[in-house]
């Protein structure tokens, strides 16, 4: 299960940027918002306070207006260092904090909104109707209840003011020039301020807790599905991944097997083959005409199961990946000559012209020298097997990633339908008669995808226009002192 | 005539080590035979070879470790050591079989099964490299 959370991490990584979870980067989007609308807050009391002051010349102690701008921006510099902090928290923390945090500073708003209030004429300033704005600010992140406390504390805090002021507890602030001195005396305007206030703050609460309350609603929704959705393809890979360590299993066993099996078919070959030898070399006395011609067809039949037989060793031996223990620095001219060495009688025999195209200074490549060897001796023999008469070319070139062989032959080429089949095991083209195992080209592939190289064959050769060309490649030796 | 070579052939086949007796023996060499590793190294000891033909895989002591054990030996080191394989890739002549096969000192690999000119003329050349003189 340690996987399926890294993946849920990786996933929201991806999705989101830098931030985690829909619902933090809700609350750190709301954050940003919430001091963004404070400094333009304080910069709308500055200039309203300047506008009223200068402008309609109407007269309040000023200096209250800019201590309250102070403060606020007090609480708004030691917001932004909270938020800041924040970055570091795990996600169900970061959350429960930037609601309290949320809170404290909607409280502390609260507070200095009341004490500017009461500086800027109390309930002759229409501004007490900013209270709403608040309220639906804090809908988005808080919980409603907090979002209803909030709105009750704010009319009974403005109820206190206004109850105080008109007791004549605490003094009265006129707005001159503005409101009528008397206003804040009179009990039905007042009573209607209130009330109006009152619904409005909390139509404004349920209005906007309902709303981001189902937006939060739906947040969830998507992220339970996304979850589920992503739990359920874990799973499936699980699944996946254990049928192939299954499969993988099976396969390394059935190689085991076949290694066993083969080898074990090997030994009475050889002995069978050995005393054919002797038999056939005359080292075991005279043999009669008929001995020997029975002895020299059933020594070639011996030799054609001991070659099946070292074509189905070299199967296990490739894809357990034994050839990787082989490799080593190796000089692929030298590689090609050594098969062109083994082949030489062949061609002769054939009246085939063997061609090289080497270039001088070939830089060595990673690989198993014998493996390598098989492929070429198979591509070269198969191009003189095939080719009645005419020439085979070998050629190498090099490119800025890869060596390329080709071998080229002007025989008789490959049927097009047969062309996608040429490397399965056991195949033998329909027009030539059986001849061989199948297995040397399957071979010689499996030997070159183990170098992580590739093989293919084109037929008609394209220079020639007849014959084939099968072509292979092999990776150039990467540096591994670049770091 | 001089002396004849004498050849030390390790192999557990014994239908193998017979037929390549017979090869041997018509040329002017004394064969000498053991069926393992453990066994090799005795005989080795005790006849002195001029040549070890040793197979590789064998019950109790395999060829590999034997000729480690040979190479380490000084009285046995210098003789020529022609490991006999059934694992080498065809049509490559004398392949290197497994990764061990290239830490380990042998003067030669010979995949089985071997011709009998082939063999007679790989001991040949062994014997004549290491300086013995029939």
């Amino acid at each position: 299960m340690m996987s399926a959370n890294n993946r849920d991490n990786k996933f929201f990584a991806e999705e989101g940027g830098p931030e985690h979870h829909p619902e933090e980067a809700a609350i750190r989007m709301w954050l940003r918002v919430f001091i963004t609308i404070r400094w333009i807050t304080i910069l709308g009391i500055i200039s309203a306070t300047l506008v009223a002051t200068r402008i309609f010349n109407i007269e309040f102690p000023i200096i209250s207006a800019y201590g309250v701008c102070a403060f606020v921006a007090l609480c708004n510099l030691a917001l932004i260092f909270q938020s800041r902090s924040l970055k570091r928290m795990r996600t169900g923390l970061l959350i429960h904090r930037a609601r309290t945090y949320g809170t404290i500073h909607l409280l502390l708003d609260l507070l200095a909104f009341i004490v500017l209030l009461h500086f800027t004429g109390g309930i002759e300033n229409p501004f007490v109707f900013y209270f709403v704005l608040h309220i639906i600010g804090a809908s988005v992140i808080l919980h409603y209840r907090v979002v209803y406390m909030l709105a009750l504390s704010k009319i009974v805090a403005v109820m206190l003011l206004v109850g105080l002021e008109y007791a004549g507890a605490i003094p009265h602030v006129n707005l001159v020039g503005f409101a009528d001195p008397a206003l804040y005396k009179q009990g039905s305007y007042i009573l209607a301020v209130l009330i109006v206030l009152a619904t409005a703050l909390f139509a404004a609460a349920y209005m906007a807790t309902s709303i981001s309350g189902e937006l939060k609603k739906r947040q969830r929704e998507v992220m339970q599905l996304s979850q589920r959705l992503l739990d359920r393809r874990t799973r499936e890979l699980e699944q996946a991944s254990k049928e192939i360590t299954k499969l993988e299993e099976a396969r390394n066993r059935f190689l085991r097997f076949l290694g066993v099996t083969v080898h074990d078919l090997k030994a009475p070959l050889t002995a069978i083959q050995s005393y054919f030898w002797v038999m056939l070399g005359g080292f075991a006395g005279a043999l009669t005409e008929k001995q020997r011609g029975m002895l020299e067809r059933s020594s070639q039949r011996i030799k054609e199961l001991l070659t099946l037989v070292s074509d189905l060793l070299d199967i296990p031996r490739i894809e357990t990946g034994q050839i990787i223990q082989e490799m080593k620095d190796v000089s692929l001219s030298r590689v090609i000559k050594a098969s062109i060495g083994d082949l030489r009688d062949l061609a002769k025999q054939k009246k085939v012209r063997l061609k090289a195209e080497v270039p001088l200074g070939l830089p060595k490549i990673r690989g198993a020298g014998p493996r390598l060897q098989q492929v070429i001796t198979n591509l070269i023999g198969n191009a003189i097997n095939y080719t009645p008469e005419g020439t085979v070319t070998i050629r190498v070139s090099e490119g800025d990633k890869e060596m390329q062989v080709e071998v080229m032959d002007t025989g008789i080429g490959i049927p097009s339908e047969d062309l996608p089949l040429v490397f399965d095991d056991f195949f033998r083209a329909s027009n030539v008669e059986m001849k061989g195992t199948g297995l040397g080209l399957s071979i010689a592939k499996r030997i070159v995808e183990a170098h992580e190289g590739r093989i293919w064959v084109e037929s008609p050769c394209p220079e020639t226009g007849k014959g084939s060309k099968f072509i292979f490649t092999l990776p150039k030796k990467v540096e591994t002192k670049r770091r | 005539m001089g002396k004849r070579a004498k050849i030390l052939l390790v192999d557990d086949d014994a239908d193998f080590v017979e037929a390549t007796k017979v090869i041997l023996e018509s040329k002017p060499y004394e064969v000498v035979v053991a069926s393992n590793g453990d066994e090799g190294l005795r005989k080795a000891r005790e006849e002195k070879p001029d040549l070890i033909l040793l197979d590789i895989i064998m019950p109790v002591k395999d060829g590999f470790t034997a000729a480690e054990q040979l190479k380490k030996d000084p009285q046995l080191s210098k003789i020529p050591t022609l490991m006999l394989t059934g694992f080498a890739t065809k049509g490559t002549g004398t392949s290197i079989p497994v990764s061990r096969g290239f830490t380990l000192e042998a003067e030669d690999y010979i995949d089985k099964p071997v011709s009998p000119e082939e063999l007679l003329a790989r001991v040949e050349k062994h014997l004549k490299k290491a300086g013995f003189k029939g």
